[in-house]
């Protein structure tokens, strides 16, 4: 009986589910899904003959309720790394077919049982040039409202980020920052919040930053770099910039799970690495990757700024979400 | 659309069985109805009481924190206030829509229902890009010196109120003009033969004859508003959040169904109660525009 909600549901979901010869990519929109349909989605339906459909944004609930409701839709989603790590653990996720997906160069950090990178990122500060007087140098900028003042965006779900970058700010030192001190974060966060605009999607971040609407904010590197390529007036600042990693993950109960297979190798791959961090900005997560990039492409990506740069603690996050989240959305409704 | 307007506006009409033999035509009806509502709402329910184990913790997670409270409390004032305002604002328009020459005011009615047409988050980002900091409002009122910072109008009570009247206004006109039309006009021309002030005839007749339409659109436009997701996500700030964003919010990203559930049926039996309060108060035929 419980599952009658999710079956209905994911039936409706269902109605658009892929034939034999198709499959469905699933990710987060805009410039970003736009790369990786160029960068891994064409290439693959040349070589393979699988017409790869394309489905968005991202929904952890549509996601669960398909893999509850039996009726997957989705054969390969575009996630967070925490959430992939979580997600694991509820058996929500196809455990990868390494025999499929070679692993030997994927970069260990962001590969598990049950995930393959997709890229890695950096969260960065970013500002619009003609809304701000001088340059921020750092997060504690952020936090300083007499020198730097105006509206500042922030990611509005509990993620890894916002709460490190207050730490960080408040004077916490980078290898400290774990456990988290959430007491501490909300306390340094209560001293800007009426400042803060909240942004939800990627699109709406660059949308902010563009317009002048929020002058500051920190956005995900590859926004900031699409920004820069459409001639916005912006800087960023990767002082203190913080990695996390979005996932490929293959819902359970997927019903295309070879091709899906395939599609994850040929995505890994370092030419699909390559081409897709040459048009999102986007670093990659296969190591022989860069071999196939021109120089100047390498410099510009999250790898190149590992002075000084944080890796967000995903396996604590994971392990944390549930207690962090109730925190987050409960200090964001006061 | 012809010059004759309805009289009777399409508000929440419940088909009533009156005979066995109308329960075999409404048949697939009630199928469908039973399929897709009935159904749905017991799995959540179960769910609400199942999730993650059995028991009423759910329920007393929600009424017990001080969170949910203060998103229940935000849901009922921001209702109401739309509620409130959506009246001030469609009176008017509804009275002069009664008493307009009906060529002229089937034209206004189009207009009112074209907008009704358009698609909702469409006219939500419209109110974005006129409310925001760097905003047409906002950005006329300082080039003519006005103001020299901007306005809050955004991501704060005032652009939900803003967005939500706007988007509800046309659930009040409509069964408010209906009500008006059927006021006979003389009531009040005998009121002002009377000595009564145009103050005294709005107040003492105009306002106790259209509140059956003042009531039926009211309760509408509350019942919506309860529920309503787009726009106080895109307009509202973090600290507005209403009823149906936290549903959302404990749905697609703490994925905590359980308390979704119980979420979702509180509000449902709430906005339910309503209903039948209403029916009880104003009865059906008043609920449904008839006088």
């Amino acid at each position: 009986m419980k599952l009658i909600l999710a079956g209905i549901l994911a039936g409706l979901l269902a109605a658009t589910a892929a034939r034999a010869d198709e499959m469905v990519f699933t990710s987060w929109g805009g410039t970003t899904q736009e790369a990786q349909t160029k960068s891994w989605a064409a290439p693959f339906e040349a070589s393979s003959g699988v017409k790869v459909l394309q489905d968005g944004p991202t929904d952890y609930g549509k996601l669960k309720a398909m893999v509850e409701g039996g009726s997957v839709a989705w054969d390969v989603v575009d996630v967070e790394m925490d959430f992939a790590i979580k997600a694991a653990k509820d058996g929500l996720l196809e455990p990868i077919d390494f025999t499929v997906v070679p692993k030997a160069d994927l970069d260990p950090r962001f590969t598990t049982d049950h995930a393959v990178g997709s890229f890695y990122y950096s969260f960065v500060l970013a500002w619009n040039k003609g809304a701000v007087s001088g340059e921020p140098t750092g997060w504690a900028d952020m936090f300083d409202l007499k020198k730097f003042p105006g509206k500042r965006t922030f990611y509005k779900w509990s993620a890894p980020g916002v709460i490190e970058i207050a730490l960080l700010a408040d004077g916490v030192p980078a290898d400290k920052l774990y456990p988290l001190d959430l007491d501490r974060a909300f306390k340094k966060l209560d001293t800007i919040k009426s400042e803060i605009v909240w942004w939800d999607s990627g699109a709406q971040s660059q949308q902010l930053i563009a317009s002048g609407e929020a002058a500051f904010g920190q956005l995900w590197n590859g926004r900031v770099f699409a920004l820069k390529q459409d001639g916005a007036d912006v800087g960023a600042s990767w002082n203190q910039n913080m990695t996390a990693a979005d996932v490929l993950v293959i819902p359970k109960g997927s019903k295309n799970k070879a091709s899906a297979m395939k599609f994850l190798a040929s995505a890994t791959s370092p030419k699909g690495q390559a081409m897709f961090a040459e048009a999102s900005g986007y670093a990659p997560v296969n190591t022989a990757a860069k071999a196939e990039m021109p120089a100047d492409v390498v410099k510009s990506l999250p790898d190149a700024f590992v002075d000084g740069q944080i890796n967000l603690d995903m396996n604590y996050w994971a392990q944390n979400r549930d207690t962090i989240a109730q925190r987050w959305y409960a200090w964001q409704a006061k | 659309m012809s010059g004759n307007l309805p009289h009777r506006p399409p508000v929440l009409r419940k088909p009533v069985v009156r005979t066995r033999r109308g329960l075999g035509g409404a048949l697939p009806a009630l199928i469908i109805v039973s399929l897709f509502f009935v159904v749905p709402v017991v799995a959540l329910l179960l769910r609400s009481v199942t999730e993650p184990t059995p028991g009423l913790q759910n329920y007393a997670i929600l009424f017990g924190d001080g969170t949910y409270a203060r998103v229940f409390f935000n849901t009922f004032l921001v209702a109401s206030i739309v509620t409130a305002v959506t009246v001030m604002v469609a009176f008017p328009v509804a009275w002069t829509l009664a008493i307009m020459p009906p060529a002229l005011g089937s034209i206004v009615f189009g207009i009112i229902i074209l907008s009704m047409w358009t698609n909702l988050l469409t006219r939500t980002y419209a109110w974005m890009v006129l409310l925001q900091r760097t905003g047409v409002i906002n950005r006329t009122l300082m080039d003519i010196g006005l103001i020299s910072e901007p306005l809050p109008l955004i991501n704060n009570l005032t652009g939900v109120t803003i967005g939500m009247v706007y988007i509800m206004l046309p659930f009040m006109i409509l069964p408010l003009v209906g009500t008006l039309r059927a006021i006979d006009p003389m009531t009040l021309r005998a009121a002002a033969l009377c000595g009564a002030s145009p103050l005294d005839a709005f107040r003492r007749i105009l306002l106790p004859l259209s509140l059956p339409g003042i009531a039926a659109g009211g309760l509408m436009v509350f019942v919506m508003s309860l529920g309503y997701f787009v726009t106080p996500t895109l307009l509202g700030g973090t600290s507005n959040m209403m009823l149906a964003g936290m549903i959302a919010q404990m749905i697609q990203s703490l994925l905590n169904w359980g308390l979704g559930s119980a979420a979702a049926f509180i509000l449902l039996v709430v906005t339910m109660a309503l209903y039948a309060l209403q029916l009880r108060l104003v009865g059906t035929q008043r609920v449904t525009g008839g006088v």
